[in-house]
């Protein structure tokens, strides 16, 4: 592991918000979380949290709120110490964004819950309820101000979080994964709201492109302790440490050219005509009405060929979560869905899951076991599989996984990359005929992705991948179904899909801020001093005896110098070109006398 | 000797009296659900930017009135009606409770979706209390062709038909008790009532995170479903369920204890902050008077006019 260091080039703020000094923690458990930690916080700064999973950000982010206390060292807000009576005032100026909203939305209607935070900072009911609905306004939920938090969408939830948090007008925000599982659009909102906000501004996430552009300050947690303090340019600039603490994302700034070429815009029609012989999924007309009477899906019409890689992209509320469920059998829908040519009739729709195997979002929603081992056999007992069969089948998945020797181990102490891929394996193990990802992304620090990623693209099974995460979808999958509203609007191949900027408007899929943070990201890291020997045209003044004039005089002439030059490429060989010409400054030719 | 009433009646007549009844009302029942199901489906997205009780369709007595006065005397009403022991007052204060209804404006579809739910229970009391309540001098009793030993009481039927007038009344009171205001209102009444505030705050968090912790257990059980799982009376069911609850319960220990944290970080320290401010009026108090006479009043009717 590389030194340490707190190197900070950042600007200059007055007014010192927060100040932790050898401060320690450690878990009911004595296992060490925090680790001689010192740290100032100026007013007004934006920093990003960042470090591996477990590496201690959110402990260290509770100790700044005084939602935890010291093991020993202090911390200070404001110049004094966080405790007693302080504490307790302090944190009616300190907001903390919780990753699950639901965690934070605890009141009956989102007024009272936006009003939550203003009644105990002393505000009559009315006042509350005015910086309430003020804030609700803020987060453009002004209309929804009475309505149950249960009943909100998931960046609802989020943006009525944030809106209890502004409404008590904190001087700094804590945010934990802001825009974990929001779909871009919705991410876009967030991002403007956090840039207007003003004050201080600390972020924990584990999208460094997200981070790039709100934070301009970075601390690099690893193992309970700061490796790095620095500028976000900095942060993003430094592959190898990127890569030492698991935060490498460069993989996702390569341009790949490799997709394959458009062929047509719409393939619908087309596709349905080809793939007869080999089709695994079709759906003819299919339509699906919730319980309320609500129409989810309707004109539902495509089809899945054997050994095809699909994505299946579309808005928070798009109606994809219903598909799927309707494709794996746990809703009924009216229309003809056959899967391997066969009508899927009820008897049949029970026996889907023998077929067709689904990862989660939320994985812990399908790990329930006490051990690793027990969990990938469940599906293999009501597969019928014998002892032997099974001991096989786990013992290949989990290499598949790269989790060799994790059979004892509790699903719930793994970390969130490593149950991601536990649940991987308990579908692969099953050995379905098709494999759905839903979000496979979700909360997976860059390591993890790049993990997932490659061992996705090695997997020859047909592919049904739902995301907002357009690099995945760009990576893995060659056709695109694009839903909006419960309907199929695009059937197209990636290509096509990726080029359809109207597309992405409509389905709020458009990831400007990325493409342009990604950009800037991309020439940082390949900003870097050369020394070599070139040859170069410069101008410089003229002496003649006592004669100083400025005719400039042009020259070539060879010599080693540094510059920084950019250029595009991931690691790839490129020309320094010493034959170019440079602007630069030429400090020892100054003093020469050229006569 | 006892003086019973026998009234003879062919075997066949058996299945009028029990079957075809118990038919027609699970099939009013089924048919009532899909009605009040579908009344209850709003046709269109309505106005959140107001709270629903201030709308002026709600706007009632019974919404004004004060909700410690409402708790006190819809429970005190309820109790009476409990106390009640014969059909004809029962009858009665199932009219009263479909008057207060009808004064607080509530919604019709949602009393009769809460009778609907006591309908198996009333339904069972109604089908086993004929058969089962013991034989007393001067009951009038059906004996179906010769079995003597199965005797259709018509007192069993009478206690019955009282048993579930006494609970229609009471739970067409609900609506006006629940819905007449915010939840954390009607909490915030009981806890200036002497009830622990604790024991409020308790359940309005239960009621927020109880469509929480549905919606995970139904992402568990799907989680389970598409890997196969179907409940059979074997040991690996059971164990399959175990996990299932206790991964349940560990998932909602974590969550609870991240609430607390999310509750604390916004300046929670023990208390919730006050709903409404309650001031008591005479008005309040007067119809409070009036509705707990018409309870003595039904109790007088019960105790003395139908005894006599």
């Amino acid at each position: 592991m590389h030194e340490p260091h707190q190197h900070i080039t950042r600007p200059v703020y007055d007014t010192q918000l927060f100040g932790a000094r050898r401060l320690y923690y450690r878990y009911p458990d004595k296992t060490l979380a925090l680790s001689d930690i010192n740290i100032d916080i100026a007013e007004g700064e934006r920093i990003a949290l960042v470090g591996q999973n477990g590496s201690g950000k959110t402990t260290l982010v509770k100790q700044l709120c005084g939602l935890l206390s010291p093991s020993s060292g202090e911390v200070f807000y404001k110049e004094k110490p966080l405790e007693g009576e302080h504490l307790e005032k302090s944190r009616l100026k300190i907001g903390m964004l919780f990753q699950d909203p639901d965690d934070q939305l605890f009141g009956h209607t989102l007024l009272e819950d936006t009003a939550f935070g203003p009644r105990n900072q002393g505000l009559s009911r009315q006042d509350a309820d005015h910086a309430a609905l003020d804030a609700l306004k803020r987060v453009s939920l002004i209309d929804k101000a009475y309505k149950a938090p249960h009943n909100l969408s998931f960046g609802q939830k989020k943006r009525a979080a944030l809106a209890g948090l502004l409404a008590m007008q904190p001087d700094v925000l804590f945010l934990d994964e802001p825009t974990a599982n929001l779909d871009p659009r919705q991410e876009q909102v967030f991002l403007d709201l956090l840039k207007d906000y003003s004050g201080t501004l600390i972020c924990i996430s584990h999208d460094l492109i997200f981070l790039y552009e709100l934070c301009n300050r970075a601390v690099v947690l690893d193992k309970g302790r700061i490796h790095h303090d620095y500028t976000m340019s900095e942060l993003v600039s430094q592959k190898q440490s990127l890569r030492m603490h698991g935060l490498d994302f460069s993989f996702r700034l390569v341009i790949n050219d490799s997709i394959p070429e458009k062929t047509n815009t719409t393939l619908k029609s087309s596709s349905l005509e080809i793939i007869n012989n080999n089709q695994l999924v079709a759906f003819r007309d299919y339509q699906y009405r919730y319980p309320d009477g609500t129409l989810a899906l309707s004109n539902i019409d495509f089809t899945i060929c054997e050994n095809e890689k699909i994505s299946i992209v579309g808005e928070n509320g798009a109606g994809k979560t219903t598909l799927l469920s309707c494709l794996l059998g746990l809703l009924e829908g009216n229309g003809d869905f056959y899967f391997a040519g066969t009508l899927v009739k009820p008897r049949q729709r029970k026996a889907l899951w023998q077929q067709i195997g689904m990862v989660f979002q939320d994985c812990a929603d399908q790990l329930f076991c006490p051990s690793v081992k027990e969990e990938i056999e469940f599906g293999l007992v009501e597969l019928g599989c014998s002892r032997t069969e099974s001991e096989k089948r786990i013992k290949e998945v989990l290499a598949l996984v790269h989790m060799e020797g994790y059979e004892e181990r509790v699903p719930l102490h793994l970390s969130g990359g490593e149950r991601k891929r536990l649940a991987l394996a308990c579908v692969l193990a099953m050995n379905p005929k098709l494999l759905i990802l839903d979000e496979p992304t979700a909360g997976l620090d860059p390591q993890g992705e790049e993990l997932l990623l490659s061992i996705l693209s090695n997997l020859d099974a047909t592919l049904l991948l739902v995301s907002h995460d357009i690099f995945f979808i760009r990576e893995l999958t060659k056709r695109t179904i694009v839903m909006h509203k419960g309907r199929i609007i695009e059937d197209m191949p990636i290509k096509a899909f990726l080029e359809d900027e109207r597309l992405g408007s409509l389905n709020g899929l458009s990831y400007s801020y990325r493409d342009k943070s990604s950009s800037t990201i991309r020439r940082l890291q390949h900003e870097h001093e050369h020394r070599h020997i070139h040859k170069h045209l410069h101008i410089q003044p003229q002496i003649h005896a006592d004669t100083a004039h400025f005719d400039l005089y042009e020259h070539t002439h060879d010599h080693s110098h540094h510059f920084t030059h950019s250029h595009p490429g991931e690691e790839k060989e490129h020309d320094h070109a010493p034959h170019r010409y440079h602007d630069h400054n030429h400090p020892e030719h100054d003093g020469e006398n050229n006569s | 000797m006892l003086d019973i009433t026998n009234i003879k009646l062919p075997l066949w007549q058996l299945p009028v009296f029990v079957l075809i009844p118990l038919a027609v009302f699970a099939l009013a029942v089924f048919f009532l659900k899909r009605f009040a199901y579908k009344r209850s489906i709003p046709t269109e997205e309505r106005d959140w930017s107001v709270p629903p009780i201030a709308d002026a369709i709600y706007d009632s007595v019974i919404n004004r009135w004060d909700v410690r006065c409402k708790i006190v005397t819809i429970l005190a009403f309820s109790f009476a009606i409990a106390s009640l022991k014969h059909l004809t007052p029962a009858l009665f204060a199932i009219g009263i409770s479909s008057l207060v209804l009808l004064i607080s404006r509530t919604s019709f579809t949602k009393a009769l979706l809460r009778l609907l739910a006591i309908a198996g229970f009333i339904s069972m009391f109604l089908i086993v209390m004929p058969f089962s309540v013991p034989v007393h001098s001067n009951d009038t009793v059906i004996i179906f062709g010769k079995m003597n030993w199965l005797v259709f009481n018509l007192r069993g039927l009478l206690l019955a038909a009282t048993i579930a007038a006494k609970a229609v009344a009471i739970t067409l009171l609900m609506e006006p008790l629940l819905s007449t205001a915010p939840l954390p209102v009607t909490l915030h009444g009981l806890s200036k009532l002497g009830v622990p505030e604790m024991a409020g705050q308790m359940v309005l968090l239960s009621y927020r995170y109880l469509h929480v912790f549905r919606h995970e257990a139904r992402r568990m059980s799907s989680g389970m479903q598409v890997r196969g799982f179907r409940k059979h009376t074997n040991i690996q069911t059971l164990r399959a369920v175990a996990n299932f609850l206790g991964m349940l319960l560990v998932r909602s220990f974590e969550r609870t204890e991240r609430v607390f944290d999310a509750m604390r970080a916004r300046g929670y320290k023990g208390r919730f902050p006050e709903p409404a401010e309650l001031h008591l009026k005479t008005s309040d108090l007067l119809i409070t008077a009036l509705w707990l006479a018409a309870g003595s009043a039904l109790i007088i009717f019960d105790r003395i006019i139908c005894q006599g």
